[in-house]
């Protein structure tokens, strides 16, 4: 493992500014950007856990530096805004585009491009890490294209209207003012013919 | 075959219309004669017989009734009757007029381009995708996938469908490594329903194809089989759509078991009838079948049919009605019924199959309005003509056994004494009840010997024999189809009556969702479905009981199958009975004695899935919830959308549906502050439609505390963290 990862572990100074109290904030607040960091690697599919902690302990260390400059923001805040900026700066580098991620296409477009490289699968150890990527890997981020379909080749099918000749103008009866209701009258009327009829036929 | 002259006209800016040559009908037209005059014969004679009987026991009004009913219902199951025996006689001596008697085989397929399409429908997808990685499977293995595209053409609107429709197709081509080979499209409306999304991807891809071959869900093809179609169209240019005769298979319960085993025996023997007079004027069932995109897209786009519904407006029932005009255009339609590996499933219970039926009577019913249309083919308005008989002979058979009935009771209750008199019959020496009794036999004579000719036709096919489990097991099969059939024939007649009045009237059948067990239809669903069915045969039991205690027995077949309806729909669906009835070789179709590669790698797929797939409820929501929070399925489904706004159609249609505008942005945010539960469901479409929506939900989701998200949010992130 190669990750220019420094974990705040190792100096200890850092660390605890007063007991109970890291980068002048509480424990527990940290406890809980930890637990988001890693919420979001997991949902990555980054199943290693040495990898994981050395992961969000990377994203942790970087919003440590900034926690003390912020104070009005919570920790989770700041360890969000760390990781999805770390991230995104290593999709731009991976995928040779400006790290702008201004309408946040490239985060798509490099998380499309980790699903279809099968980083979770094959490539668990060089997610976050800085080049040299192995040719194998950076060929599979970079050619990553999702087609749902081929080319389009746009037409416009027509369609012909039957000609049904008289039984055009019955389709149009519907249309006459209460003639479902002279219909029902109508058969109303048939019923009792037909009655009459039936009775009185011998 | 008759040969045809294909003609190009072009018009300045448009594509050429293809126009194709009359072909000579007289040989067509000498057997549809022949065909017809067999069941007129039969109804002529049987229908003297009939009427004779009535002008015995005295001439009234209602008997005329009687005899009209009795002579269009007899019609009907004489023509059922020809078709089985014209296709028993040409599986006995040879059918030379098969369009796969024909030298196609050696037909390359360079230079071919098909598109399997499978239009869905907020399916099972699980069951949809297993049957098209079975068919993928089965035509890599012919060396020809290189000329096939696979298209899953989805109109879902229910969101949980839409995104699993998505995260699974990720998955398949994954595992199929057929990216670039197995395509996903859904639209943004479902206008048109099912030929809507076939003529959505026309529209789209369709000059890319020479052929397409639409497939249903529940549809699974032999790669052998899809080589053959190919082939076929290939070889026959004038031929703008072959239909398969898809076996039905995969039932596991006892009613699907019975309509499976009753399809394999006894349809080969109506088809090869129906092929006898309709030859290259077949027809088209909506799926499994290959079709010929240029003429398609040329002549089969649907009009709106005049006038209100049930008859105006969109056609539901597409199938036929495409035949029709392609027919009309002269392009032929072949029924290739002797090419085996075409597949499909079967409803599970009664009251499924007739919520199919249902659908199937709207659409049917619609087409009284089609056969007017000017320009189509007789044999095209023949076809029309028997899909609609189909569904008005339940309201007939209640009429006539209303009316029947009637001057029974009418009869009775005047006092009038039953003289008979003599008629023609005498020269029968036949008494009253004889003549009635012979009348009887004839009828169901004429509606089981199909049965027993399709019995015959499998003893002197050993292979066949041996498939179905032996004759003795198949003879008694029959019989328990033939019960079963029975009972369930009054619940059919009652259940068609409903569903045309209240088509004829302009409303629409409202039906819940099947509410079914791990095993089948539950007893209160049934309860709720044939409560109705119940009461009716009840109280016409006892009507018949005190009317005449002779007649009552003579009825007893169709109030049984009434008054024992729940029971009968309930344990029908059983799977267990299935089982079980297939322990002791019943029902058995040569898929289950000798399953085919293809259904097996779907079952054991299926399987797996049993097993391995997460089976807890989910959550209100959880496909939103997946689409906005999983990283990878919000990155397919926004990558989805992009490709969408490719399509200036459909970029347009997203415009119109408010994507990209800023109120969107606000929903969004409410959706995050308030969960999606105070959404309405087409809000909640829309932001699922608009891409930078979905990049936003996603990175927000993730990057504000807990305490700013409202608590669905929270519970699903937490619920989402816990998953492996």
């Amino acid at each position: 493992m190669d990750l220019p990862v420094e974990p705040a572990m190792t100096r200890p100074g850092a660390l605890t500014d007063v007991s109970g109290r890291l980068a002048g904030r509480p424990l527990e607040e940290w406890n809980a950007a930890y637990g988001k960091v890693e919420n979001y690697f997991h949902a990555l599919r980054i199943r290693n856990k040495a990898l994981l902690g050395q992961l969000v302990l990377r994203v942790l260390e970087r919003a440590m530096k900034r926690a003390p400059a912020e104070p009005n923001r919570s920790a989770t805040q700041i360890a969000a805004e760390e990781m999805d900026r770390i991230v995104t700066e290593w999709f731009a580098e991976v995928l040779q585009e400006p790290p702008t991620n201004a309408d946040q296409m490239l985060s798509t477009r490099g998380r499309l491009a980790l699903l279809l490289a099968d980083m979770p699968g094959q490539w668990q150890d060089q997610f976050l890490r800085p080049p040299p990527w192995p040719e194998e890997f950076v060929h599979s981020m970079r050619d990553a294209y999702l087609r749902a379909g081929p080319d389009f080749q746009l037409s416009k099918m027509t369609a012909r209207p039957f000609d049904l000749g008289p039984i055009t103008t019955l389709t149009n009866l519907g249309r006459i003012p209460y003639l479902k209701m002279a219909v029902v009258w109508g058969l109303f009327v048939l019923l009792l013919v037909a009655l009459f009829h039936f009775t009185h036929s011998h | 075959m008759p040969g045809a002259i294909l003609q190009s006209a072009s018009a300045p800016g448009q594509s050429p219309p293809l126009v194709l040559a009359p072909r000579p009908r007289v040989h067509r037209g000498g057997r549809v004669f022949v065909f017809y005059s067999c069941a007129f014969l039969m109804t002529g004679f049987v229908s003297m017989l009939f009427a004779d009987l009535l002008w015995r026991t005295g001439w009234s009004a209602s008997r005329t009734l009687l005899l009209v009913l009795f002579v269009i219902l007899f019609l009907l199951i004489a023509i059922g009757c020809v078709h089985g025996v014209f296709g028993f006689c040409l599986r006995a001596f040879g059918d030379r007029q098969l369009i796969t008697k024909t030298d196609y085989r050696s037909q390359s397929l360079a230079g071919t381009s098909t598109a399997l399409v499978f239009p869905i429908y907020n399916e099972d997808i699980v069951r949809v995708y297993e049957g098209l990685r079975a068919t993928y499977e089965s035509l890599e293995k012919t060396g020809q996938l290189e000329h096939f595209d696979f298209f899953i053409l989805s109109d879902s609107t229910d969101p949980d469908k839409w995104v699993e429709e998505e995260r699974r197709w990720f998955e398949l081509i994954q595992e199929l490594d057929a990216l670039g080979r197995v395509y996903y499209r859904r639209r943004l409306d479902s206008e048109g329903r099912k030929s809507g999304n076939v003529c959505d991807f026309l529209n789209t891809w369709g000059r890319r194809y020479r052929y397409f071959l639409v497939c249903d869900a529940d549809s699974v093809m032999r790669g052998e089989t899809l080589v053959d179609l190919v082939k076929l169209m290939e070889a026959h240019p004038t031929v703008g759509l072959v239909q398969t005769v898809p076996a039905l298979v995969n039932a596991e319960s006892l009613f699907g078991r019975i309509q499976q085993f009753a399809n394999r025996l006894y349809a080969p023997l109506f088809i090869a009838g129906l092929n006898y007079w309709a030859l290259n004027l077949g027809n088209y069932w909506g799926h499994n079948a290959i079709i010929r995109t240029e003429p398609f897209m040329q002549f089969c786009d649907l009009p709106q049919l005049p006038g209100k519904k049930p008859f105006g407006g969109q056609i539901l029932s597409h199938d036929f009605v495409e035949a029709a005009l392609l027919l009309r255009a002269n392009w032929e339609v072949w029924l290739a019924y002797d090419l085996e590996g075409s597949y499909e499933e079967v409803p599970q219970g009664m009251i499924e199959n007739a919520q199919r039926e249902r659908r199937w009577c709207q659409g049917n019913l619609q087409h009284g309005l089609v056969l007017f249309a000017r320009g189509l083919r007789g044999v095209s308005r023949l076809h029309l003509l028997l899909g609609i008989c189909g569904y008005l002979a339940g309201p007939l058979w209640l009429a006539f056994l209303l009316t029947f009935n009637w001057i029974r009771w009418y009869q009775k209750y005047t006092g009038l004494s039953n003289i008979t008199v003599h008629a023609f019959t005498p020269y029968l020496n036949l008494s009253g009840t004889a003549h009635a009794l012979l009348i009887f036999t004839i009828c169901m004579a004429i509606l089981f010997l199909p049965k027993v000719l399709a019995l015959i036709d499998l003893a002197f096919d050993g292979e066949r024999r041996r498939a179905f489990g032996g004759l003795a097991r198949t003879t008694v099969g029959v019989v328990g189809e033939t019960i079963f059939s029975t009972l369930h024939a009054p619940l059919l007649m009652l259940w068609h009556t409903r569903f045309v009045v209240t088509n004829l009237f302009g409303a629409s059948v409202g039906w819940s969702q099947q509410k079914r067990g791990p095993d089948g239809t539950t007893w209160t669903f049934a309860i709720r479905r044939h409560w109705g069915h119940t009461l009716i045969g009840l109280v016409w039991g006892v009507f018949m009981w005190r009317l005449n205690l002779y007649l009552f027995w003579w009825f007893t077949p169709v109030f049984t199958g009434m008054v024992f309806s729940i029971p009968l729909s309930a344990w029908t669906s059983r799977r267990r009975l299935g089982a079980r009835a297939r322990k002791l070789g019943l029902f058995l179709t040569p898929e289950e004695t000798k399953p085919p590669v293809e259904l097996v790698a779907l079952r054991s797929q299926m399987r797996i899935h049993e097993i391995t797939d997460d089976t807890t409820p989910h959550r209100p929501h959880a496909g939103l919830a997946e689409a906005i929070l999983d990283p990878y399925v919000n990155a397919i489904h926004v990558s989805l959308l992009r490709e969408k706004q490719l399509n200036p159609v459909y970029a347009e249609q997203l415009d119109k549906l408010g994507v990209g505008h800023k109120e969107v942005r606000g929903l969004g945010e409410k959706l995050l502050t308030q969960g999606p539960a105070q959404l309405t469901a087409p809000e909640r479409l829309l932001i699922m439609t608009d891409a930078r929506a979905m990049v936003w939900l996603h990175q927000q989701l993730w990057l504000r505390p807990g305490e700013t998200l409202a608590p669905w949010w929270r519970a699903a992130i937490q619920e989402y963290s816990r998953r492996d």
